[in-house]
Order: C-alpha cells, then sequence, then structure tokens
C-alpha cells in the first residue's frame, strides 16, 4: 500500500518533469527539469524494490551526467540560445499523430495479453540475501561476457570523447 | 464504492509500470523530434532511455527474476557513454562550425 502510495507520487512528479524538460525554453531549466525527472525515477525504483539501480540512478545519472550537461552548457554561448526560437512547431504538429498511433499500438498489444511464467528461486533468494546481492552474483556469473563488453566499450567512449575535444588545427570554414 | 475503487487502486499491479514507462517513452520522443537545440535533443534522449529503465524494472516484478535490473544497469552505462560521445561531438561541431541548432547543419544535403 505504501509502495502504491510511493509510485503515484513519483510517477506524477516523473510524468511532470517530462513535460517541463520537453516545453522549457531555457537550457538551464530543461536541465533542472530534467534532474527532477531522474530522481522521480529512481524514487520509483526505490518503491519497486529496485535498490541497487535506484542507487546507481542518483550516483550516475544525477551527479555525474547531469553535472556534465550544465558544464558542455557552460561551453556554449548564452546570447545565441537565447535568441534563437527552441522548437520546431511544424515538425512537432506533423509528429504528433504518430506518438499517438505508438500508444494504440501499445494499448492492442496490452490488451491482446503477454503471458509469462512465474520464477520462485529468485524470489526467495532475494528475500534471504537482499537485492544488491542477487545482483552481484548473476552479474558476475551469467552476464560475466556482457559485463566485460561494458567496461571496453566505456573505456572506447572516454578515449573518442577526449579524441572528439581536443583543439584542432584548422577549421573547415 | 470508494473504497472498492481505493483498494482496486491500491492493489500492487505490473501494468502501471509499462504505462508510466510507455508515456515517458512518447514524451522523450516527441522532446527528440520537436527541440532544435543539440543539447536538449540529448537530454529528451535521456529520458526516454529511463522510461525503458521503469519498463525492465516491471517486468522484474511481475516475472520474479533479477535479468531486467541487470540490463537497466547495462542501459545506465549505455547513457553514460553516449552522453559523453555525444557531448564531445557537440562541443566540436559547435567549435568548429559555429552550430548548435539541428537547422544550422544542412551539409549533408544535396
Amino acid at each position: 500500500m505504501l509502495n502504491q502510495i510511493a509510485f503515484y507520487l513519483f510517477g506524477s512528479i516523473s510524468i511532470i518533469c517530462g513535460l517541463g524538460v520537453v516545453s522549457a525554453s531555457n537550457p538551464i531549466y530543461v536541465v533542472l527539469w530534467l534532474l527532477g525527472a531522474l530522481i522521480a525515477i529512481s524514487g520509483i525504483f526505490f518503491s519497486a524494490g529496485a535498490e541497487l539501480l535506484g542507487a546507481l540512478q542518483l550516483m550516475v545519472y544525477v551527479v555525474a551526467i547531469a553535472v556534465f550537461y550544465i558544464l558542455i552548457i557552460t561551453a556554449v554561448p548564452w546570447r545565441k540560445l537565447h535568441k534563437n526560437e527552441q522548437h520546431n512547431r511544424l515538425i512537432g504538429v506533423t509528429v504528433l499523430p504518430f506518438i499517438a498511433l505508438l500508444y494504440v499500438e501499445a494499448f492492442i498489444v496490452g490488451i491482446s495479453g503477454v503471458s509469462i511464467t512465474k520464477n520462485k528461486i529468485i524470489e526467495t533468494i532475494t528475500k534471504n540475501y537482499g537485492n544488491a546481492e542477487v545482483i552481484g552474483i548473476k552479474l558476475f556469473s551469467t552476464y560475466f561476457w556482457a559485463f566485460e563488453l561494458m567496461s571496453v566499450l566505456l573505456l572506447i567512449s572516454m578515449i573518442g570523447a577526449i579524441l572528439l575535444g581536443r583543439k584542432e588545427e584548422k577549421t573547415y570554414d | 464504492m470508494i473504497e472498492t475503487i481505493a483498494s482496486k487502486l491500491l492493489v500492487q499491479n505490473v501494468s502501471q509500470y509499462f504505462i508510466l514507462s510507455f508515456i515517458l517513452l512518447g514524451i522523450g520522443l516527441f522532446g527528440m523530434m520537436v527541440r532544435k537545440n543539440l543539447i536538449t535533443i540529448l537530454m529528451s534522449l535521456e529520458l526516454a532511455l529511463n522510461s525503458v529503465n521503469i519498463a525492465f524494472v516491471g517486468i522484474d516484478r511481475l516475472n520474479h527474476l533479477i535479468d531486467g535490473e541487470i540490463f537497466a544497469l547495462f542501459t545506465i552505462a549505455l547513457a553514460a557513454a553516449e552522453a559523453a560521445v555525444g557531448l564531445g561531438i557537440i562541443l566540436s561541431l559547435f567549435r568548429l562550425r559555429k552550430a548548435e541548432n539541428v537547422n544550422e547543419i544542412i551539409d549533408l544535403k544535396g
């Protein structure tokens, strides 16, 4: 019951902040709305019982990535951002029926029904040991190869970001 | 009457996670289309990626599994890599071309 109230609270906060991300014109306000949405989504994870995922969401998204976006916004000149129109209204009106079509499609799939067999083993392990232990055991046994590939991907993206961010000798204009 | 509605609403239901996930995914997709600034397009992309994580956690609650949360962890790592590379590209685009809107980058238009 308490979980349910927390879900409705955080879900409504995340939807309101998502609408703010789309509609706000000043990029600093967009970062702030995004921050609110990410914190509300981590609250949803906590209320659903995924404690490790919620904590990692707070650490990685809310702290690291949002600060990174604010740093990039400081690198772009402020006058030009304010002068321009921030939304492409024609594309917005054109795209809206297709978003509605996506919802209709999801509704049809939802009422036609998808059946999944339940697994009771993981539930008992979670009750005995907790969420983080189970994720650690699965991550370092079943998904170990994917985990290593993900670390290599992070290394490659770090090297790519350094290469892209270095100072060029000449511009192409 | 009100009590039955309230009890129905307060039952732990799994499809609510999917509904919330789809609403946020639609908002993120719409933001990716309608925005002009490159940085805010990436922010809408982050919102859409997060909505997929909500669906993963919801299907874990339905299925009593833990694999969805592991995939959500992978999604978070992927979003970090994507933010680093995407913002590096935006920064170098701005420095080389003085462009930070999508309608200023039209060199591939024939």
